[in-house]
């Protein structure tokens, strides 16, 4: 296995490559909780000392020889991964609301975060998962004509201030550069709440069209500046719009309102020679995927098992026009070691060699799986491709 | 059936909430018994769309605009219905357990479980097991329905399990599982007797277990 080169990432993603495991960073991704869990476990302190999200460069990466795969967090056009409390998971209202807390109790606090929301989390896993949502800034069509104020695509803050200097530092780098591109349902959500934007899909129509109108606009803008100097080599978009059993809109919606506008940011993307375009999106994927390639959006991630996604099943029926990520289930990672072999063996192969792959536990890894069943199924994903296991650790 | 109560499952079906509220009140003026329209007209209404969200053919958005219909109806009705004994499928003990805070699926659940008959007692997101106990107890449960979105949590199941057993009312009503992380593998596991996908299937499963615990009791 070499370092994750753009060219070795970008030759992974074509099926260049059969059988090259790129176990990439920003893939197998944990909570705050699981850290902490795992230096009780006897994993390294360091662990608990980087805010590894951020931290391409992370000896928590190094410890499980975690490839980077860098976003390009400081353009503010997407998801922002990190504290839900503290950050919100959107970066694209800006200013960012003041943080403050409303009520709290021994157990809970409800706070205001930076995207505008109301949250209620618990005080001794505040990061963990998402928390419960109270209150969010859009109600109709005022507020979302106040809030659209904040969604101002030429906002100074939305660039680092010395983008020729930035520029320079990002197409400097090996490692491949991902650039965020928002989202059209995740965000609506975000602004809304789901009910209220599942109502609106029905009541006012014109609102959602007005919102996804600005999205597509803002976005279309900072690609368009992103890619006036940082070479960049794949997109992602974050929607977190299915359930267990399948899409939280129908396809005749998705149709409607997302399409056109995915039309417009994938063709941009692709015009500028971006032909990696990532989506993701929690719970059952298998009635979205075929619409969102034919928005032009061509790789998938966590594919979650509990919902029904199968990775290998997607591979027969997509072949090479589809690239994946993930599926490995988080929940087979809480049992025996045989089962997580059984559970690698199972699909990691065949996808592997089949090419456009990249393997992670279908989500963020839980705090309930034990480091050691973790350092195990990377040992095995190593096996699978001849590689030897990590070094031994012992504190 | 009658074309008024056809009317009034079509426009619960189709989401029509302002259309549901004047055949509504059209049939109420003309006589109709309040009872007969929740249960030949709105009921039927959900009940089919609940049918065509399984096949497919409609999806969440449209669960909720039919909801709303038929609680719009529900509320012109309501008036007319306080003397009467509106019979209960069932009542139903619902919550997401204790160190979760998620509510969007359960929330879905309590509205599709009420607009089909049940009767439910929302406790809310972090449950303690002893609140479940006390509840399911104070309320004469036929059902407590527990949900979770995290692998951390899915444990809480077995302690609310353990709690009823504990209270000695586990022999009295059925346990129904659900949540991202939650099979039906999982709830034969620990001794649930009920499993649901979503919130259409929860209905069934709802209505699966008081069937049996008809047939049981005979």
């Amino acid at each position: 296995m070499s370092s994750l080169t753009k060219e070795r990432f970008l030759d992974i993603c074509h099926y260049k490559r059969p059988g090259d495991l790129c176990l990439c960073a920003g893939f197998n991704v944990f909570y705050y909780q699981t850290l902490k869990e795992w230096v009780k476990q006897g994993a390294p302190d360091y662990f608990l000392a980087e805010t590894f999200y951020r931290n391409f460069e992370s000896r928590l990466n190094a410890f499980f020889a975690l490839e980077p795969l860098r976003w390009l967090y400081e353009v503010y056009s997407g998801l922002a991964y990190g504290s839900w409390v503290g950050k919100g998971s959107a970066r694209l209202n800006l200013p960012f609301f003041e943080p403050r807390i409303v009520c709290e109790d021994e157990r809970i606090v409800t706070r205001i975060n930076p995207s505008g929301q109301t949250i209620r989390v618990l005080k001794e896993s505040p990061d963990y998962s998402m928390p419960m949502f109270v209150d969010w800034p859009v109600k109709d069509r005022a507020s979302w004509e106040e809030y659209k104020k904040r969604l101002d695509p030429r906002s100074p803050q939305r660039f680092p201030a010395d983008w020729k200097a930035y520029a320079a530092r990002m197409n400097a780098k090996d490692e491949p550069l991902l650039l965020n591109v928002g989202s059209f349902f995740g965000f609506l959500r975000e602004w809304m709440g789901l009910e209220p934007l599942l109502f609106a899909l029905h009541d006012d129509p014109v609102l959602i069209e007005d919102m996804m109108d600005t999205l597509c606009e803002l976005e279309t803008i900072c690609i368009t500046r992103a890619m006036d100097g940082v070479r960049v080599d794949a997109a992602m978009f974050w929607e977190d719009m299915a359930f267990k059993t399948g899409p939280l809109i129908s396809p005749k919606m998705f149709r409607q309102f997302m399409m056109p506008r995915y039309r417009v940011i994938t063709d941009l993307l692709r015009s500028k020679g971006v032909d990696i375009i990532f989506v993701d999106s929690d719970g059952g994927l298998n009635q979205l995927i075929p619409l969102w390639l034919e928005s032009g959006i061509n790789f998938f991630w966590p594919l979650e098992c509990a919902a029904g996604n199968d990775a290998v099943e997607l591979r027969k029926k997509y072949g090479h026009d589809a690239i994946l990520g993930g599926n490995i289930d988080k929940r087979a990672l809480l049992k025996s070691k045989d089962v997580i072999r059984q559970e690698v063996m199972s699909k990691v192969p065949y996808l592997l060699e089949t090419g456009g792959y990249f393997p992670s536990v279908d989500h963020f890894v839980p705090p309930d799986v034990p480091f050691e069943n973790f350092v195990y199924l990377i040992n095995t994903l190593r096996e699978v491709a001849g590689l030897p296991p990590l070094p031994e650790y012992r504190r | 059936m009658e074309n008024h109560f056809i009317a009034i499952s079509e426009s619960v079906k189709n989401g029509d909430h302002e259309q549901t509220i004047n055949r509504v009140k059209e049939a109420l003026n003309r006589g109709t018994p309040a009872l007969e329209l929740l249960q030949k007209g709105l009921v039927p209404g959900i009940q089919a769309l609940g049918a065509l969200f399984k096949e497919g053919q409609v999806f969440l958005p449209e669960i909720l605009i039919s909801v709303r219909a038929m609680n719009r109806g529900l509320e012109v009705l309501r008036p007319s219905l306080a003397d009467a004994e509106v019979p209960k499928r069932g009542t139903v003990v619902l919550g997401t357990v204790e160190g979760d805070l998620h509510d969007i699926g359960k929330n879905l659940v309590r509205m599709m479980l009420e607009g089909n008959g049940y009767a439910v007692v929302d406790l809310g997101v972090d449950v303690k097991p002893k609140v479940f106990f006390t509840a399911a107890r104070e309320h004469k449960a036929d059902i407590v329905a527990l949900s979770t979105l995290l692998t951390t949590t899915m444990p809480c199941f077995q302690k609310v399990i353990a709690a009823l057993e504990e209270g000695g009312i586990r022999g009295t009503l059925k346990v129904m599982v659900g949540g991202a992380p939650v099979s039906r593998a999982f709830a034969d596991e620990i001794g649930a007797e009920g499993f649901a996908e979503d919130c259409v299937r929860a209905v069934e499963e709802a209505n699966r277990l008081l069937t049996g615990r008809k047939e049981m009791a005979r």
